[in-house]
């Protein structure tokens, strides 16, 4: 052991170069590895109900029978009127459909004896006009005293876009059946969106009075939200499974409480399955179970809204969506009876969901992995560049290969004038840190521009741009690269001692966000640092050989441009087989009525240091 | 006198710079005003704007216990026009303030004090930044960017260290123990700075029969006293009634009793106490404060300047409600000693830690306060990495300043690595 130290200390390029470099390397590998680890039964936990208040599954719940009949009549009014507009107009003309059905939806709730309320709303984003009309109910609750309210949600539209009538219908007839126990102690609100993406976030955000001014306030209010149930229901055979969506905006969770009372009630009770993530057949097998993880990693990652219960998470409310889904013979009065039954333990919480995991990876509806055991994976892997930078930054200062030739350069004032200077300090040579800092600085304030272009263009614009992008990444690396080699405006020419100052900085701050990031959002930081991952072992070439190195590095830009933010975009998309356009709009659409930050941390964090990796690897051709 | 165009430049340049940030970011000022890392219950505008409300209304401004500054802000910001209907005069009244500050830190640097004293010549002389150089790392660093975005009236303290400083490096003491009445009476802290501002007062004396340090410290002392007194007498011409002032502003200084998270260390501390114990660790910790004025008084005693510069690292890490502003004020002055940089051994560590911090400490208040999902624990921790990363800061600068002394005295072992001595 002390013969290795002994011998690392005695050979600085062993200790500068090759020890970081395996370092580094070292931490991916296993922060990778780790992720892999999770699925095994020894790393995962099962899931339990932690707050014992909620007692799932523990009354009888009695939605069934006459309910039916109500549902039924409901429905037909609600289809007729549906039916009439189409006719009228076809599907074109929602606005008519709108006013007539939710008039409709308004007369019920009355009949039924709840105060209603209605707000308009009005969101531009891309070019594109959202607009609608939230409708409302609220059950004060008989033993409540209006402080505290739970709230179910039905979209006239799915999350995917399709007509949720049977959803609507069954939580009217909810409230109509909610409406005459006395056993609520906390007020319930009903509220019918004509949309999944932006009802609910202009409700919810004039209901803290967070609203833009294109958004109506709300007439009516009651207590503090306590939980949010999204109902959809949009097609009219009957189901076998429930497929529960709890991924929020910027991939906050919901308690996991709430999940598993979702879980627990369905199973237990109901005996109705439960699935989450897409995963239709699940066969709790490895590689099942790290489908579903990273499927959860995936939306977690890039933060967008997955159905109306999203827009609740920011305001730390937990929310959870059931979607009915398959053929099988569980009718709507079975998705009403488990409606009632997780209303009912909502209704028992003493306090706010506090007492469960809010940050955790599912990977069956009754396992999962919980911070502590799969942070360190992205800790890791933004760990490698904080290494990487420490030890480059040492490097800069204890040992440069080419020590003759940096001396060589005496361009710098304080050297020309006294020589001497960096021999008097520790032994440590004296750093030149102007130019690292400012062009370190300045590219990542450039990143503003991407972020700003991309939120404020018109949709259809959104291709083109793409392609302009990729073409500017092309350019842009070299041009600086050349700049930098030959000096720029006050600056001399760049010396080698400042590249590797360039590098350290650059990995400094993206080790740094990214670590940052990994406790607000694992999945964003795991998956930028592991594309960042490259930046790492990129450095400017030395070889002596001109066409050589021209050569490697260009095939290395080449290698670099695959990796870039919008290359990474288009290879998506293509894969996946959607649109850029979609994709962008609905980036946009999240930047300006979410509250999405997805793109602060493309083009703040991963496209500069993505940039500095191909100036530094540019300017060997130089 | 000739115009420095480089310092005009940097000047315009900061100025132009905070109202671009205003002009872009509209809602910047009143978000960074909200942020418990800038504004504390002794600094922070919102409360000024309430004990404004109240004063401005005949109503004693201290009812309600949410202001806690000095009476004499009261009047002066009753004259700006309306902050909410108008926010631009405040804003570049602050900005301004941010300037005169920056001024005063260049003409500390220019005297040459850090580097050549009267009992101390440093090193390394010809590593230095210029006062404008100087000035222009206080005026872009983003702490004080933030401060003086926040309306923080720590500005206004900051103004009166920076210029009893700079007043007592020109051998101005007079004006310096004005200035330094006028930081004590807004804050009470910089009282503390008291007796290294005197030796540097005491350094700058060139008559051949050095006045008598008795006299001399008796004179300085009566004349802070004086200008305490003159200032505290005003403050009751405005409210009306001393003690209640004095326990509102002095008192809640003393005793601590809004324990508002801030990036310091004693509200964690003091809510987690035993009441029984209150009294007690409250004297402990303010001792504690207090006694690094004497021992870096003693140890560093031919570097008076650097002695101010250590404290306010001190205080920025152990004061009861410290915010950026003071860690950015100790960042100001370090530049001052370039000369020390290549001495220093941690600085990559120091500033890798406050980045870190400045970073995970908004995003971990996040997680405790809105998203709900973390706990004060959180924050408390990286405050404690923050103070942490200033403490090295702090230390590896005091390590790097003996260890010029002692190369000075010994020409032979510079450069040489030292183990032990």
């Amino acid at each position: 052991m002390s013969a290795a130290i002994r011998n690392l200390r005695n050979n600085p390029k062993l200790l500068f170069v090759r020890l970081p470099n395996f370092l580094s390397f070292l931490c991916i590998v296993v922060g990778v590895v780790w992720l892999l680890l999770l699925p095994l039964n020894d790393y995962s936990r099962k899931t339990y109900i932690s707050e014992n208040a909620l007692l799932p599954g523990q009354v009888h719940a009695y939605f069934s029978g006459s309910e039916q009949n109500v549902f039924r009549g409901y429905k037909q009014e609600l289809d007729g009127l549906l039916n009439e507009g189409r006719e009228r107009g076809g599907q074109k003309d929602d606005a008519e459909v709108t006013s007539t059905v939710s008039g409709k939806v308004q007369s019920i709730f009355l009949a039924v004896g709840l105060k209603i309320a209605t707000q308009k709303y009005e969101y531009t984003s891309a070019g594109i006009t959202h607009q609608g009309e939230n409708v409302y109910a609220i059950i004060h609750a008989p033993r409540g005293d209006a402080t505290e309210a739970i709230v179910l949600v039905a979209p006239w539209k799915t999350a995917d876009d399709e007509l949720n009538l049977n959803g609507v219908t069954l939580a009217l007839t909810l409230a109509r059946y909610f409406k005459r126990w006395s056993l609520w102690s906390k007020d319930i609100i009903f509220l019918i969106t004509p949309d999944s993406k932006s009802g609910t976030q202009a409700w919810i955000d004039a209901y803290h009075d967070m609203h833009p001014e294109s958004v109506q306030p709300l007439p009516l209010k009651s207590g503090a939200l306590q939980g949010a149930l999204v109902i959809e229901y949009p097609f009219d055979h009957h189901f076998n499974t429930l497929h529960i969506v709890y991924d929020g905006v910027n991939g906050q969770l919901p308690n996991l409480d709430l999940f598993n009372t979702a879980v627990s009630i369905a199973g237990g009770q109901m005996g109705i399955g439960s699935n989450l993530q897409e995963m239709w057949e699940h066969k709790d097998s490895y590689e099942h179970r790290l489908q579903t993880i990273f499927r959860g990693m995936t939306k977690q990652g890039l933060g967008y809204a997955t159905g109306a219960h999203s827009s609740f998470m920011p305001y730390h409310i937990d929310a959870i969506t059931l979607q009915p889904k398959g053929h099988g013979w569980e009718d709507e009065m079975a998705l009403g009876r488990t409606i009632e039954s997780i209303c009912r333990s909502l209704n028992n919480l003493l306090e706010h969901l506090h007492q469960s995991f809010f940050f955790y990876l599912l990977m069956q509806s009754n396992r999962f992995v919980s911070i502590g055991t799969y942070l360190p994976s992205a800790m890791l892997i933004a760990g490698n560049f904080t290494i990487m930078a420490i030890a480059l930054w040492l490097r800069t200062g204890y040992y440069l290969e080419n020590k003759p030739k940096a001396a060589a350069q005496p361009k710098d004032k304080k050297k020309s004038v006294e020589p001497t200077a960096q021999a008097k300090g520790n032994g440590v040579e004296e750093r030149h840190l102007a130019l690292p800092l400012t062009l370190v600085v300045g590219l990542h304030l450039l990143g503003l521009v991407p972020l700003w272009m991309f939120n404020t263009l018109f949709h259809q614009y959104f291709t083109m741009a793409t392609y302009i992008f990729v073409v500017v990444d092309i350019v842009l690396p070299l041009l600086l690269a050349a700049l930098l080699s030959n000096g720029l405006g006050p600056f001399a020419p760049i010396i080698p001692q400042q590249y590797l100052l360039i590098k350290s900085f650059s990995l400094l701050l993206l080790g740094l966000s990214l670590s940052t990031l990994a406790t607000l959002n694992f999945s964003l930081s795991f998956m930028i640092g592991l594309l960042c991952a490259p930046l790492c072992f990129i450095t400017r070439l030395r070889t002596s050989s001109a066409p050589l190195r021209c050569s490697v590095s260009g095939l290395g830009l080449v290698l670099l441009n695959l990796l870039s933010p919008p290359t990474v975009l288009l290879g998506v998309c293509w894969y996946t087989g959607v649109s850029v356009e979609t994709v962008l709009t609905q980036a946009a659409f999240g930047w300006d009525v979410w509250g999405m930050w997805t793109q602060v941390v493309v083009w703040c964090v991963w496209w500069p240091a993505w940039l500095i990796g191909c100036v530094l690897l540019g300017s060997s051709m130089f | 006198m000739s115009v420095d165009r480089r310092k005009v430049a940097v000047f315009g340049a900061a100025f132009v710079l905070r109202l671009l940030l205003i002009g872009l970011f509209p809602s910047l000022p009143d978000l960074l005003t909200g942020r418990v890392e800038v504004s504390t219950p002794v600094n922070s505008f919102k409360r000024l704007q309430e004990g404004l409300f109240l004063y401005t209304r005949n109503v004693s401004p201290y009812d309600g216990g949410v202001f806690h500054q000095a009476p004499l802000l009261l009047p002066l910001f009753a004259l700006l026009p309306d902050v909410r209907s108008s926010p631009l005069p405040t804003a570049i009244f602050y900005f301004l303030v941010d300037l005169v500050n920056a001024h005063a830190l260049s003409t500390i640097s220019e005297s040459g004090q850090s580097i050549q004293g009267k009992l101390h010549s440093a090193v390394r002389k010809h590593i230095r930044w210029d006062g404008v150089s100087v000035a222009a790392w206080f005026l872009f660093n983003p702490f004080t960017i933030a401060t003086c975005l926040a309306r923080s009236t720590s500005v206004f303290t900051t103004s009166g260290i920076l210029f009893a400083v700079s007043n007592a490096v020109g051998g101005n003491n007079v004006n310096a123990m004005l200035a330094l009445g006028f930081a004590s009476y807004l804050s009470l802290y910089p009282a503390l700075l008291f007796i290294p501002l005197i030796l540097l007062c005491y350094d700058q004396r060139t008559q051949n029969p050095l006045p008598n340090v008795a006299v001399f410290v008796a004179q300085q002392g009566a004349i802070l006293l004086a200008s305490v007194s003159g200032l505290l007498g005003l403050s009751y011409l405005i409210t009306g009634n001393f003690w209640e002032f004095m326990s509102a502003t002095y008192g809640f200084h003393l005793l601590v009793p809004d324990l508002t998270p801030n990036v310091g260390l004693w509200w964690y501390f003091f809510i987690e106490m035993f009441d029984s114990f209150r009294e007690f660790f409250l004297g402990v910790f303010w001792l504690h404060l207090a006694s690094y004025v004497g021992g870096m008084t003693v140890r560093l005693r031919r570097q008076p300047l650097f002695i101010i510069t250590s404290l306010l690292g001190v205080f920025a890490i152990f004061k009861p409600y410290p915010s950026i502003s003071d860690a950015s004020l100790f960042f100001a002055l370090l530049p001052l000693y370039r000369h020390l940089f290549p001495l220093m051994r941690y600085t990559f560590v120091a500033i890798s830690v406050l980045l870190y911090s400045t970073l995970l400490g908004p995003a971990f208040y996040h997680l405790w306060i809105y998203a709900g999902s973390g706990n004060a624990n959180f924050f408390y921790a990286i405050t404690l990495v923050w103070s942490l990363g200033l403490s090295i800061l702090l230390a590896d600068s005091i390590f790097a300043a003996l260890r010029d002394e002692w190369e000075q005295a010994h020409p032979e072992a510079q450069g040489v690595e030292v183990k032990q001595v």
